[in-house]
């Protein structure tokens, strides 16, 4: 991209994922790519993707739940450090929305307190308000509810869960992994919304980006060999 | 919530303390149905570690439950209400590690972190700095060779014999003339008859081998394996340092991380459930032999095959006393580098050897501290943690007392004043290690139970993964791909 100029820096940010399908939406953000009947997992340790802004670039380290949440097994490891978030819901699925506010909550109660979270109402593809497919069907019979008289299978008003998000104080988006309505203005805002001091290597208001790093290279160990320590594992600034 | 009981399991891991949480990790590639469960609601088991909140929770089940491995555990908070004391931050501000074990960068299990690909979500820290602790002051122990030739406390004479005692304990297995008809017999005896070395030089030695026991009770074989492998570990990552630690709490760290490997390749996690009864299913001719298991949560499972996890038998009566304090201030002193270009220390071991405290009573029993800065992740940035364990006494809680004081007398620090304490003993068992430095024998033990799941006709490599695709389009960066 812009090779001709001096490189943007870069810095990594840990992204955590929860709620309804939200892997999904991630693939479709990486690869964009969708598939109907995906599992609920990745199936990764974690996926990477570049979010390039005007100043700054943001390297997106996606974290799965692996399936952890379905008996509220989450390891503390998989909040730590995590400076943003993405809790999805099925806006044809009231249900989901609950749950989504539970995953709000534990994201407040074992997180780092400047996380940025973004609550997401999917399957907007299954509403009447975009051009897209109006009558797909959702992958599971139970509460998506097939397409009403008006092709419109929405179950979660924008104003409720916006209220709710507003309350929070979390970024709030309506979209389709489906189509792909709106899925990378997810990140984008998730990247833009990430304070500088946050980013990874800076500890603390105030810490200016390179002594932060130098003193978190001073007491990493790499496993992998002495030779170029910290300068592939780091931020890479 | 979905049923467990609907699925026939391969394997069923009760507990998720590091041994079989590695266990875990291992079989993530296998295919096999997995369930594993901990009646614990948190992982790590025995090796878990806690926020200041989780500390109190646990605290009351020892007392309650008497949770083993553990007894005895107390909690001591500094006075919060005086407005001259320094004040402990949130809860969730602090990582409190029930093992604070350190691991020899020469250890196996740094390899199988690395060769299974995990490493990745895991930090490594330095444990840089050895001190020792005597006649009141802290001295910092020689790193290798440079450093004892330039210590001007040792005299020429010691110094000769301890560089020839270098020498040897490197190459200690091959040479069996110099030790093997005094394997038996104890470290102190053999340090000063065949090495004419004098007390000073003997517990500095003995300190290398992290022996809860005192030198003339810690046999030459197994000291000689433990200096030999503190010394050739120096460097292999790095300089100053032979020892590192994971981030975050150490083995509980490595336990969750392998666990999340278990959940990435299909493995289903219930923490807060145990095993509350197990039964032999009727043998079925088409099927192979099946245990079937009462789940706490009410549930039952079927499974073929059941790893249990800790036994309330103790088999052994060896138990170590504890104490984990928090301290309000960075104790930068003791975390300085001595060695060009080695990385910050974020984990130092101070050795207070056999009857160096000057306490009522006597110390019979070296005591150890392993220091850890807020690099750790363990506390606020101007805190720092203590880890002090001997071997259980009656007195032993006294003595650690003392050594905690004669140690924060020693760095000298005004600012550093106990905020927080946890008292506690560790009974030595299976799954429940005393050892201070982490012993690969628990590898060999996760690697047979892998084998006799996976089969002696399955050609996979222990532990040996390759990357998962990891489905990324990020493919024109020259960072590393997970």
């Amino acid at each position: 991209m812009a090779e001709a100029t001096a490189p943007k820096p870069s810095s990594s940010v840990k992204l955590v994922l929860l709620g309804e399908a939200a892997s999904s939406l991630v693939l479709r953000f990486v690869n964009n790519d969708f598939q109907e009947n995906k599992e609920p997992t990745i199936g990764a340790a974690f996926l990477t993707q570049k979010c390039n802004l005007p100043t700054r670039t943001i390297k997106f380290e996606i974290w799965d739940t692996a399936g952890q949440e379905r008996f509220a097994s989450l390891a503390p490891m998989y909040y730590r450090n995590a400076q943003s978030a993405l809790v999805v819901y099925d806006l044809t699925k009231p249900t989901s929305l609950i749950k989504a506010k539970h995953w709000v909550a534990e994201l407040q109660r074992q997180a780092s307190p400047g996380i940025v979270i973004a609550l997401v109402g999917n399957k907007l593809d299954l509403t009447n308000e975009t051009s897209g497919s109006s009558n797909a069907i959702g992958e599971d019979g139970d509460e998506a509810a097939e397409p009403e008289d008006d092709g419109d299978a929405r179950k979660v008003s924008t104003a409720e869960a916006k209220t709710y998000a507003e309350e929070e104080g979390l970024l709030f988006f309506e979209t389709s992994a489906k189509n792909g309505t709106n899925v990378t203005e997810v990140f984008t805002a998730i990247a833009n919304a990430i304070p500088e001091t946050s980013l990874k290597g800076a500890r603390g208001p105030g810490a200016t980006q390179s002594n932060a790093n130098r003193a978190e290279d001073q007491s990493r160990v790499n496993l992998t060999g002495p030779r170029d320590n910290a300068s592939k594992e780091g931020c890479a600034c | 919530m979905e049923s467990l009981s609907d699925t026939k399991w391969d394997v069923v891991i009760s507990g998720t303390g590091l041994q079989n949480s590695l266990l875990a990790l291992a079989l993530s590639r296998s295919d096999k149905k997995i369930l594993h469960v901990d009646q614990n609601d948190y992982y790590g088991g025995a090796e878990a570690a806690f926020s200041l909140q989780e500390v109190g929770e646990w605290v009351d089940k020892v007392q309650k439950d008497a949770l083993q491995p553990f007894r005895n555990a107390t909690l001591w908070k500094a006075d919060s209400e005086n407005p001259e004391s320094q004040k402990l931050s949130f809860s969730r501000a602090y990582t409190l590690t029930l093992s604070p074990q350190i691991i020899y960068t020469k250890s196996e299990l740094l390899a199988q972190l690395v060769s299974s690909k995990v490493y990745r979500q895991l930090e490594f820290q330095a444990v840089g700095n050895w001190w020792i602790f005597a006649e009141g002051s802290l001295k910092r122990l020689p790193n290798g060779r440079e450093d004892i030739f330039q210590d001007k406390s040792i005299d020429n004479r010691a110094k000769r014999s301890l560089m020839k005692f270098l020498k040897f304990v490197v190459d200690y297995e091959n040479q069996t003339e110099t030790w093997e008809a005094h394997a038996n017999d104890n470290l102190q005896n053999f340090l000063s008859s065949q090495f004419q070395f004098p007390p000073q030089l003997q517990t500095v030695i003995a300190a290398l081998t992290l022996s809860l026991d005192p030198p003339d009770n810690t046999t030459v074989r197994w000291a000689l394996s433990r200096i030999a492998r503190h010394l050739t570990s120096i460097g292999v990552f790095g300089p100053g340092f032979g020892a590192v630690f994971p981030k975050w709490g150490g083995g509980a760290e490595i336990a969750q991380v392998a666990c999340r490997a278990g959940a990435v390749g299909g493995g289903v996690y219930v923490l807060g459930t145990g095993i509350q009864d197990v039964q032999n299913a009727e043998p079925r001719p088409e099927d192979e032999a099946t245990s079937s298991l009462s789940l706490s949560n009410g549930e039952t499972v079927r499974t073929k095959r059941l790893i249990p996890g800790t036994k309330t038998t103790a088999t052994s009566k060896n138990m170590t006393s504890k104490v984990i304090a928090v301290v309000s201030s960075s104790l930068n002193s003791i975390f300085m580098s001595s060695v060009e270009g080695s990385p910050l220390s974020a984990v130092s071991v101070v050795v207070f050897p056999p009857n160096t405290l000057s306490i009522e009573g006597s110390q019979l029993n070296p005591i150890y501290i392993m220091a850890h800065s807020s690099e750790t992740g363990e506390c606020p940035s101007s805190q720092s943690v203590l880890y002090a364990s001997t071997s259980h006494r009656e007195d032993s809680k006294l003595v650690l007392e003392g050594a905690l004081s004669a140690f924060l007398k020693s760095v000298d620090d005004s600012e550093a004043q106990i905020l927080y304490k946890l008292h506690y003993d560790q009974q030595e068992s299976p799954d429940s290690s005393l050892d201070l430095a982490f012993d690969d024998q628990m590898l060999d033990a996760v690697e047979k139970q892998w084998k006799e799941i996976v089969g002696e006709n399955d050609t996979a490599s222990f532990m040996q993964f390759e990357e998962r695709n990891s489905m990324n389009a990020d493919d024109d960066n020259d960072d590393d791909e997970y």
